[in-house]
């Protein structure tokens, strides 16, 4: 983005001091303020309004409170990457904002929103949400933006061990990265150039976190204990103990019983990958824990399942192939009759939409956030897919920021340092009421004649 | 589109009326009639020799495990936003709340709403005559606050030549890589194109000390030819693709492979089929358990 490109701001007010950056993903919205001056870290808040057994209703942040989450049920605002339910978000961007005792309190008269959104949201959500902001909330300047797209202003080179940037150079967007984001809802891969999106390339798939965590509760209920109005536990099951598997198949052999009659000596343990969890029970024990497996020990069900009475002992999971089979997904959809490709091929097509003097540059430059990317094993994985798939001669690095859910945040709380590049692409209040939504949404939308 | 040789007369103002929606009819539902399967003799018939055969009821068994991995809670549940912040003290106030954000704040559509919404709106766009389409209109036109999501959509890729900037084709994998221009070593650097602000450009500044064998065939690195200049404007100026486009596909590849199949009672590879229900197991033990459980539940 060369500064002649930049438009010249016209007799508006100064641009808002400070900014508040919302990365409003499904699960949770990363959340906080930067100015040029300062910023602080952001506050990863639940985007949910919870509902525990005791039927007390509990709203973002409050959930930290809750001390039961046995039987937890959930709404959330924001559906398959999107925000649909205004209703929800607003009570929750209410009581995470704007109340008298709100945790990060703002007058959006004075402040600045940078927002992020699932790449190919829909026109009619994006519209909604340009009215919300300004004709309900009333921000003094606006930017929304696809949320791949923020990750371009962190310090991308760093990651690839060569030396920082230097910071009394004015701040530049990547010049050309592969992002791939995992998140709750799904997984997209957006090339960009420069820190803008190459819309026609961006690819989806549909194996999020949610999809992988109701996959591990449909096993365990199958297999161990009913779990399925646990999902918040599972979730924490599936954190603690999910990989992804370096060599599928011998995970798979090691974790087998063996036939009838014929127990394998490695199933007990099955090499290290058999684990036990032990399961909360919200009165001595709230935090679940994940323990090597121990064949010795009498877990609760075993117990029942031999008529002792089961007061003293533990309730315990183990985990076997569960523990890979699950984040598996990702990489081969097709286990659960999903028709879709998985990320390594999905990555090779949406490259296969550009000019091939921009395949090795891509590959060398692959960076995963997301809470997916958080899983062990992950990141070798796709490294690996990917060599695999791309022509001998290509460099591919594939790497993660130090903490991939907050990075699209942070990307943001670069941006918004340097005020001139942050005011050239939002949008502010008073253009709002002038040139009304449509404008704003065709400044945001990538029109093609549009000129940043 | 079949419309039996009926043409529509241009009629492109739907009233946004609340609470109905224009949806595509694209002729049978294959979801719909995998859930309620024909049990005739001659469905079995048509079932392929390929690495997925799936019958309809397996088909309809999957889908139905696809929308339950979809799902947010085990049961239906509400959660009604408490009341008290409604509308007393408590309630933050941000001004005068306008129609517009009435209307949003109290619909309870779901996405899958809005995507069929969205998909019947470009169907009717699309079915359209491209001079129908209306002009953009310049910034400093008063817009209506509900702008017709039509005119955003105008330029889509598949009304053909109508968008100033054609989407590429998706599928050029393999035009791509035949196609693409012989590899021409780093020197040529100098050459690509240096406007007022290129988009893409090789870091020519600091080229290395010369070095006795830079002229060995043997150890010439070659990349290949960056895009030019317009062509890097065309990429960047694509409009959006829609939510379906966007949806990763499932590479002809990926297709030929055997589907993997795992046991639905201990997760090893399902290698033998239940004869009842074709659910897979991998032994005699599973079979016992699976069994057990798929002959009360069909009452033998």
């Amino acid at each position: 983005m060369a500064p002649g490109h930049r438009r010249t701001k016209s007799s508006g007010p100064a641009p808002p001091a400070r900014t508040l950056i919302i990365d409003n993903g499904a699960y949770t919205m990363k959340a906080g303020f930067s100015s040029p001056a300062s910023t602080s870290a952001p506050s990863v808040i639940p985007n949910c309004m919870a509902r525990d057994r005791e039927r007390n209703v509990y709203i973002g942040s409050q959930l930290s409170k809750c001390k039961d989450f046995g039987e937890i049920v959930f709404r959330r605002p924001v559906e398959k990457g999107y925000l649909v339910n205004w209703e929800a978000e607003k009570e929750i961007w209410d009581h995470e904002f704007f109340e008298g005792k709100a945790p990060l309190r703002c007058d959006p008269r004075e402040t600045g929103l940078i927002l992020t959104e699932a790449p190919n949201a829909l026109p009619q959500l994006q519209t909604n949400c340009d009215q919300m902001v300004f004709e309900e909330f009333g921000f003094a300047s606006y930017l929304r933006c696809p949320a791949p797209v923020l990750n371009a202003y962190n310090d991308i080179q760093a990651m690839f061990k060569a030396p920082p940037r230097d910071p009394t150079k004015p701040l530049l967007p990547a010049e050309i990265i592969l992002l791939i984001d995992s998140g709750y809802s799904h997984t997209t891969i957006t090339p960009l150039i420069q820190g803008r999106p190459l819309q026609s390339a961006i690819r989806r798939l549909d194996v999020g976190g949610k999809l992988l965590t109701n996959h591990l509760t449909r096993l365990l209920s199958l297999r161990q204990y009913d779990m399925r109005n646990d999902t918040y536990l599972v979730n924490e099951i599936k954190e603690a103990c999910c990989y992804v598997s370096k060599d599928f198949k011998a995970d798979m052999e090691a974790t087998w019983k063996g036939p009838k009659g014929d127990r394998r000596e490695i199933y007990e343990t099955a090499g290290g990958i058999a684990k036990d969890y032990i399961l909360p029970d919200f009165h001595k024990r709230t935090k679940g824990e994940m323990r090597d497996h121990d064949p010795g020990l009498a877990g609760k069900l075993k117990q029942l399942q031999s008529g002792k009475a089961p007061e003293a002992a533990e309730d315990i999971l183990t985990l076997r192939n569960e523990r890979f089979t699950v984040p598996e997904l990702l990489f081969n959809p097709s286990d659960i009759g999903m028709r879709q490709s998985g990320i390594a091929e999905l990555v090779m097509d949406s490259l296969s939409a550009l000019p091939f003097g921009l395949w090795p540059g891509f590959l060398a430059n692959i960076i995963v956030v997301g809470g997916n990317a958080n899983i062990d094993g992950f990141l070798w994985r796709l490294q690996v897919e990917i060599q695999a798939l791309a022509p001998t001669e290509c460099i591919v690095r594939v790497v993660r920021p130090a903490d991939p859910v907050v990075s699209t945040w942070n990307g943001g709380a670069e941006l918004a340092k340097d005020v001139d590049l942050l005011s050239s692409m939002s949008v502010t209040k008073q253009e709002y009421d002038e040139y009304g939504a449509a404008w704003v949404a065709r400044k945001f939308g990538g029109d093609p004649n549009w000129k940043w | 589109m079949l419309n039996f040789g009926v043409l529509e007369v241009a009629n492109s103002t739907v009233p946004a009326a609340p609470g109905w929606a224009y949806v595509p009819d694209v002729g049978a539902n294959a979801s719909m009639s995998a859930l309620q399967p024909s049990r005739s003799k001659r469905m079995r018939a048509q079932i392929a020799a390929s690495p997925h055969e799936t019958t309809a009821k397996q088909d309809a068994k999957i889908l139905r495990e696809l929308t339950a991995l979809d799902r947010e809670n085990h049961r239906d549940v509400s959660i009604p936003v408490p009341v008290r912040h409604r509308d007393n003290a408590g309630r933050v106030s941000h001004g005068k709340v306008t129609p517009a954000v009435r209307k949003i704040l109290q619909s309870q559509k779901t996405f899958a709403n809005h995507l069929a919404d969205y998909e019947a709106l470009s169907v009717i766009n699309s079915s359209l005559p491209p001079s129908n389409q209306p002009v953009v209109p310049s910034p400093a036109t008063p817009s209506t606050p509900h702008p017709p999501s039509t005119s955003k959509r105008t330029h889509r890729k598949k009304d053909a030549g109508a968008g100033p900037a054609p989407t590429p084709l998706r599928r050029v994998s393999a035009a791509s890589e035949a196609a693409t221009p012989a590899p021409i070593k780093s020197e040529i650097s100098h050459d690509t194109p240096m406007k007022d602000a290129p988009i893409l450009s090789l870091n020519s500044t600091a080229e290395p000390p010369p070095h006795p064998e830079d002229n060995n065939p043997l150890l010439v690195s070659w990349i290949p030819q960056l895009p030019t200049q317009e062509e890097m404007e065309k990429l960047l100026a694509a409009p959006p693709l829609s939510y379906n486009d966007a949806r990763g596909p499932w590479i002809p590849d990926d297709m030929r492979k055997p589907v993997r199949h795992f046991c639905d009672v201990c997760g090893y590879w399902g290698r033998v089929r239940c004869m009842r229900c074709g659910g897979r197991v991998c032994a005699l033990e599973c079979l016992g358990v699976h069994q057990e459980e798929c002959f009360t539940r069909y009452g033998a």
